[in-house]
């Protein structure tokens, strides 16, 4: 177990809590994912933080962190290509490309590039069959992709950082 | 039809409060809080919106039913967790117009004298979801959420839940217990969520196009909103189509429209030289349709007629290519793969049956595996504990219909038909 | 309430019975997973399906899970309609799916609920022709063993571990067929109650990690109905052995005690009579020597002492043993005491007099129904069932109320705690008194310090607003002023108010109706004044007594002959001069009275390879030896208590009929009530884990806590004590060096620590103590 909390990292966790709420578990998905969004994963110290915030145990933060499929308990790259291999981009050639990403890139799904620059996820529907085969950049939209389009995505990433 | 609900939608620009409120926005307000909560209802039954979260089920009905003396605080939660393979609409209107969905919240609200409202949205699509926030900030610093909306003595609290994700948040009581901070499991059907829901208080949940055409139907009336649809529709309905046609997408259009024209006219039809081999009408749970079925109209009680539903109205169009064996083997991954794991049959019986298609897919079935689907997913839609498993189970009892001859002839011929001609047509 | 049909069979059902539970209530077994007596239903298993016809005759019937559904009258069930039959097949196909294949080698078989299911309604063959997922396991400590591959995800562990027993380390993680029960890391289970797992889990995901040792199999095992020997709850066990050695321990149902359930103390404490020091050869000074040759000895020394022997029994000891030392004393005209410290001698008596007046004890079983509660010291450390039972009021909605001096994990679950030096607490029970009658009682009650006042009235207000208002007090930290305060507390709140102590061990309550009253300072004076030169102790161990301990020590220089009977190598046994081991409880029968005056049976569950004579046996040989005759136990036993008749094992037990003892009032024992500048006041910082028999339980003894001295970061800052820092502490029989750990749950002024060091100090509880800084 970590040392306490820090007054000021406390305040900022403590700004997460949603106020219309009884209980303070309420906020642990939300202390998740900005501590996700700081680190790139939810590491086992930021189980503990949220844990002392909202005074539950590690173990009680465990279950929730485990069941979300947009919380990563393990280092993912510093951007996350999440591919949909869902029924209307699956018909639109998603495995073929979820192939040709790990062909490509030499990293096998849900692994880091060894730069460290991303990791690519396969995902459920993303609500983006209009556009499919689709996928989410960093939370951005990006479809209709094919395999040269997803090249020069990949390239792009690892050149950005 | 003139567009209602897509009328001021802005994909990925949306208005903000000044410009929604300068094409109309929240004069809903004032036509609500002139009336009582209870001729809301009233109104909204008598315009017949039948809910656009996938079941159907009457919306001014389920407000009538919850109980009116329910101890406070009240909730209204907007579902926007749309995960449901196929389904795309709550998209558009969450990134194209969150003041839209403001509006309709505080007056539906309003209508069940809920006090507290929570919209929960799924984690893929956090950036509206932050939208959708600040857009409340701003509603909140013109007055129309808060304590005292406009005067009229209502108060209500407004809150966006960004969803960890999974696709079993969307079912309505995984979705109170994401929001408590408890395991998305969903409860016991007793006590209803209505008597006892989000906190142990009375709480309504509705989708997001259900609660949409609220303000509508204030504004212009329950005649106006049957008027819209057509045969036996009532109002607008937002229509998805996607899979393999030339231009997928979604389209409003008079509940009702009839599928030929969703997916010949406005989706463009399919490419050269194929044709339909059959297609999902309401996203990944519910059943097949076939060619015969192209002048259904989109509504509820002819889809179901027809021996499907029309759940989210997003239609799945396949064509001549596609292996019906796949599709669904594809489908049975999903749910496998999303299954909350609360109750055996889900957990251990949807794998289980993923796996059996698997075999047959690749052409190393067996014929008494057809017997064996047969049997396990009656077994898995009737037995479990929620509509999670039932709803799984609908498009592959429906496929092992429809397309039993491909099922047959995998078995038959110990590969996939599909593969050969699409290999040798690559 | 009503009657339906099952089968054809009509059975009759309470009302809000589920049709599951009215069913197995009747005998009609309904296969099941989930569903668990004392955890209820879940609906997750999808085992205990049904066929139950509709009223409407018309439409066809449907298949229900009968856990969820409500008995109700007139309806027709039927659990072996083909339907119903078939989805339990199904359900048992899909679980075993992922189970391995493993029953030849699994811990569980034999007693496997999953492998009694199936042949019951599984599916003969496997269809299913895919891989079985895999998990990796978790170290969960030295109790409880983690096999996940074998889970059916029937959520009874976390149902039992976090929401009946309010543990929060283990859980349930991940979804699909990867839900996974466990920690958020590896490590110890945390709570005192994690080795129910080993019963609640219907297959073998956890198991007992300290029979796995020394496994046997359950059909191998030898049992018997017995007691559980570690405390005065008395709850209900059955032990197995095999081969002459003791493997391991069991819940027995008890409908008013421990029902499902027993604490880890009950569970592993049982190793001590493994122990490999345990002694097994009797030893005439530091020869040892054959059985006879032992008796022989003792009898000489006796005979020589004469008039001059006298006797020591022990609240560990059975009701016979007591007993038969106390005959065998009143033929030698020599004295008889029980306890090594006369300050927790005179608690326990009060304590006893007052559940004796105030008309019995609560069971368990009442404990959980309680509205209120006040709980006086640390209980669980005391009588972990007792704790346990009040979660179960906490859960159901019940106020509790916990005045202590150290650490306390039902603190966590308290509506109101106060943290008090030891000599605190029996003003703050006077003023609560008063609190809660509004009219002032003891006017010499020095008043409590005004920022409990709030707390007090917070108390008193609930307490007086019950129904069913329970008061518990720990006897072994309490003196004789705060025990009267209680009764007198409880007196206020009329008759719906229950009182009940926990006390020092599983007889204390037969063996004090045993002990003549003040007899241990009489008893250690004679000696110390040359007035008896023979003792006989029988499983206690004064000259490791925590207060007294040095004084004890000083004064077996006195003896010429100490007489030692026992099953654990004390500090008394190893200075004994005549050592006569003796057979441990489940190697025996015998009786223990609870703390609610309950006398229950314990029966021999096995012998040892080469068998040790019980402590009755000893002692009758030895008054062979000495040419007196005894009478048997049964005899003396209905002697002593009119209509005694020896409870069965396997019983419910009953209640003793026993002279009323009466309280020693104005006893100048008892904490000095004054400020002493520069002393710290000593707290007990016991833990669940911690008797004089569990302590030689080596699995259980890994769990204890590091020696500490507990201080309140408050009082530490005051004094200038850092975290972590070692501290000198100096007590009448020696000093010892400790980091200091801070920590809330102490009260000010005070020092929590260990019996170990309370030992070394020669300090008991609410003594002073000095600390020196060490630079
Ligand atoms: C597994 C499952 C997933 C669901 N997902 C959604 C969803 O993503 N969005 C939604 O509005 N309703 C979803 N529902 C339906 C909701 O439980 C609920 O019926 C609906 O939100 C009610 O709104 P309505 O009456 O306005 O349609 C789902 C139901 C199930 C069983
Ligand atoms: S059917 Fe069962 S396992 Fe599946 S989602 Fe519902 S409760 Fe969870
Ligand atoms: S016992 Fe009824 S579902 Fe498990």
């Amino acid at each position: 177990m970590n040392d306490k909390l820090d007054r000021q990292t406390l305040q900022k966790h403590l700004a997460q809590l949603p106020l219309t709420h009884p209980e303070r578990r309420a906020a642990v998905v939300p202390l998740m994912q900005s501590l996700q969004a700081e680190r790139g994963h939810l590491d086992d110290r930021g189980v503990e933080e949220v844990a002392q915030v909202t005074g539950l145990s590690t173990t009680e933060v465990e279950e929730l962190a485990t069941f979300y499929s947009l919380i990563y308990r393990h280092p993912a790259g510093r951007h996350v290509l999440r591919v949909c291999d869902s029924l209307c981009c699956s018909l639109q050639g998603a495995d073929r490309l979820l192939q040709a990403a790990e062909q490509y890139s030499g990293v096998s799904l849900g692994k880091i590039s060894p730069d460290g620059a991303f990791s690519i996820l396969p995902s459920i529907c993303l609500g983006l069959c209009d556009q499919a085969p689709a996928a989410l950049l960093d939370g951005e939209a990006v479809g209709p992709l094919n395999e040269a389009a997803l090249q020069v995505l990949l390239r792009r990433l690892q050149e950005v950082d | 039809m003139e567009a209602v609900l897509t009328r001021h939608i802005e994909a990925n620009a949306p208005l903000d409060l000044e410009a929604y409120r300068s094409v109309g926005g929240y004069r809903s307000l004032d036509a609500a809080f002139a009336r009582k909560p209870e001729e809301i209802i009233e109104i909204v039954e008598a315009a017949n919106l039948r809910g656009r979260g996938g079941a159907g089920f009457s919306c001014g009905l389920k407000w009538r039913l919850r109980d009116a003396d329910a101890p406070r605080p009240r909730y209204l939660v907007c579902n926007i967790d749309e995960s449901e393979p196929g389904t795309f609409k709550d998209r558009y209107l969450l990134y194209g117009g969150p003041h839209q969905i403001i509006e309709a919240v505080i007056v539906s609200a309003y209508a069940l004298q809920a006090e507290k409202a929570v919209i929960f949205v799924r984690g893929e699509y956090g950036k509206g979801g932050h939208g959708l926030h600040r857009a409340i900030k701003e509603a909140e610093m013109a007055g129309l959420v808060g304590s005292n909306i406009c005067g009229s003595g209502f108060d209500l609290q407004m809150e966006v839940h960004i969803s960890g994700g999974r696709y079993i948040c969307g079912e309505e009581t995984a979705m109170l217990n994401a929001i408590e901070g408890l395991r998305p499991n969903p409860r016991h059907k007793m006590p209803r969520p209505s008597v006892k829901g989000l906190w142990q208080h009375p709480t309504t949940t509705n989708n997001v196009e259900t609660l949409v055409n609220v303000p509508h139907i204030l504004l212009n009336g329950a005649d106006w909103f049957r008027a819209l649809g057509i045969n036996s529709g009532c109002g607008p309905k937002l229509f998805c189509v996607s899979g393999m046609v030339h231009q997928p997408g979604l389209f409003e259009l008079p509940c009702g429209t009839p599928a030929r024209e969703l997916i010949f006219e406005h989706a463009g039809g399919l490419a050269e030289g194929r044709t339909l081999l059959g297609f999902i009408p309401g996203g990944a749970s519910t059943a097949f349709l076939l060619p015969e079925h192209l002048d259904v109209p989109m509504d509820f009680d002819p889809v179901a007629k027809a021996g499907s539903r029309l759940g989210t109205a997003s239609i799945i169009v396949l064509d001549d290519t596609t292996c019906p064996v796949q599709v669904t083997l594809n489908l049975m991954r999903f749910f496998a793969r999303e299954s909350c794991g609360f109750c055996t049959p889900c957990r251990d019986g949807i794998p289980y049956l993923a796996q059996i298609l698997a075999t047959i897919a690749s052409g190393e079935g067996r014929a008494e595996d057809l017997v064996l689907l047969e049997e396990l997913s009656g077994i898995i839609a009737l037995q479990s504990f929620c509509a999670f498993a039932p709803g799984a189970m609908i498009p592959l009892i429906s496929s092992l219909q429809c397309f039993h001859d491909h099922y047959e002839s995998h078995i038959d011929t110990g590969c996939c038909p599909f593969d050969a001609v699409n290999k040798s047509g690559a | 309430m009503g009657t339906m049909r099952i089968d054809g069979h009509d059975i009759p059902f309470q009302e809000n019975d589920n049709i599951l539970k009215a069913a197995l209530a009747a005998n009609i077994e309904i296969p099941y997973f989930c569903y668990h007596a004392a955890l209820g239903s879940l609906g997750a298993c999808r085992l205990c399906a049904v066929e139950v016809a509709s009223v409407d005759p018309t439409q066809s019937p449907r298949v229900v899970m009968s856990c969820l559904e409500f008995a109700r009258d007139g309806l027709n069930v039927s659990v072996s309609a083909a339907a119903a039959r078939q989805v339990r097949q199904r359900v048992i196909e899909f679980l075993m799916i992922n189970h391995p294949h493993d029953c030849p080698v699994c811990d569980e078989g034999g007693e496997c609920h999953l492998q009694e299911m199936t042949v019951a309604c599984g599916p003969p063959y496997r269809r299913y022709r895919g891989r079985k997922r895999t998990f990796t396991n978790q170290y969960l400590g030295p109790l409880v063993h983690h096999e996940m591959n074998r889970c059916i995800t029937c959520y009874r562990c976390t149902r039992f571990y976090q929401d009946y027993a309010l543990g929060d380390d283990l859980g349930s993680m991940r979804l699909r067929n990867e839900v996974y029960f466990g920690r958020f890391q590896d490590g110890p289970l945390t709570s005192p109650f994690a080795g129910n797992l080993v019963e609640i889990c219907p297959t073998g995901v956890f198991t007992d990690a300290v029979f796995r040792q020394h496994f046997a199999r359950v059909w191998d095992l030898e049992t018997a109905p017995s007691i559980c020997p570690h405390c005065s709850v008395g709850c209900n066990t059955l032990p197995g052995a095999r081969d002459g050695t003791l493997r391991r321990m069991r819940n027995r149902f008890h409908p008013e005690l421990n029902r499902w359930f027993i604490c880890d103390r009950g569970r592993y404490g049982h190793q001590y009579s493994e122990h490999i020091d345990r002694p097994l050869t009797p030893r005439v000074r530091d020869e040892k020597v054959s059985y006879r040759e032992a008796l022989a000895a003792a009898a000489e020394q006796i005979k020589a002492a004469r008039d001059k022997t006298s006797g020591l029994g022990s609240t560990r000891e059975d009701l016979e043993s007591n007993a038969m030392l106390q005959t065998l004393l009143n033929k030698l005209s020599g004295r008889f005491a029980t306890f090594s410290d006369p300050q927790i001698e005179t608690a326990t008596v009060a304590a006893v007099a007052a559940l004796q007046s105030s008309g019995g004890a609560p069971s368990l079983a009442e404990i959980e129904q309680a509205d209120a509660a006040l709980v006086v010291g640390d209980l669980t450390a005391h009588a972990p069932m007792m704790d346990l039972a009040l979660r179960q009021a906490y859960r159901a909605g019940a106020k509790l109320a916990i005045l202590h001096s150290g650490p306390s994990l039902l603190a966590r679950f308290a509506a109101t705690t106060l943290t008090v030096p030891p000599q605190e607490i029996s003003a703050h029970l006077l003023r609560l008194h008063e609190q809660a009658t509004a009219a002032p009682t003891a006017p010499t009650a020095p008043a409590p310090s005004n920022k409990h006042e709030k707390e007090l009235a917070d108390i008193a207000v609930y307490l007086t607003a019950a129904q069913r208002p329970v008061l518990i007090g720990v006897s072994e930290t309490m003196a004789v002023p705060e025990i009267a305060a209680m009764v007198q507390l409880a007196t206020a709140l009329g008759s719906r108010a229950k009182l009940a102590y926990a006390l020092p061990g599983a007889n204390t309550y037969g063996t004090i109706l045993l002990t003549p009253t003040t007899s241990t300072t009489a008893m250690l004076e004679a000696i110390e004044s040359g007035q008896i030169q023979t003792l006989i102790v029988i499983g206690n161990d004064p000259l490791g007594d925590a207060r007294l301990g040095t004084r004890w020590r000083a004064a077996r220089r006195h003896l010429s002959t100490l007489i030692v009977l026992d099953c654990v190598a004390t500090a008394t046994a190893e200075a004994a001069d005549i050592l006569l081991p003796v057979a441990a409880w489940a190697e025996r029968g015998g009786t223990f009275v609870n703390y609610e005056g309950r006398a229950q049976g314990f029966a021999p569950v096995f012998q040892r390879t080469e068998p040790l004579p019980n402590t009755v046996e000893v002692l009758a040989d030895l008054a062979h030896c000495l040419e007196l005759a005894l009478p048997d136990a049964a005899a003396v036993l209905s002697n002593l208590f009119p209509g005694y008749q020896a409870p069965l094992p396997g019983t419910l037990g009953s209640a003793l009929s026993a002279p009323p003892l009466t309280m020693q009032t104005g006893t100048t024992i008892g904490p000095a009530s004054s400020a002493h500048p520069g002393h710290w006041q000593v707290a007990l910082a016991s833990w669940y884990g911690d008797d004089p028999l569990a302590s030689y339980a080596p699995a259980l003894m890994e769990l204890a806590p590091a020696a500490a001295a507990l201080i309140h970061p408050t009082a530490a800052f005051k004094e200038g004590i850092e975290d972590k820092k070692q501290v000198r502490l100096r007590g009448p029989a020696g000093t010892v060096v400790l980091p200091v750990q801070l920590n809330n749950d102490v009260a000010a002024g005070t020092i929590a620590l260990s019996r170990v060091t309370l030992t070394q100090l020669g300090v008991g509880h609410g003594d002073l103590l000095e600390l020196e800084h060490i630079s």
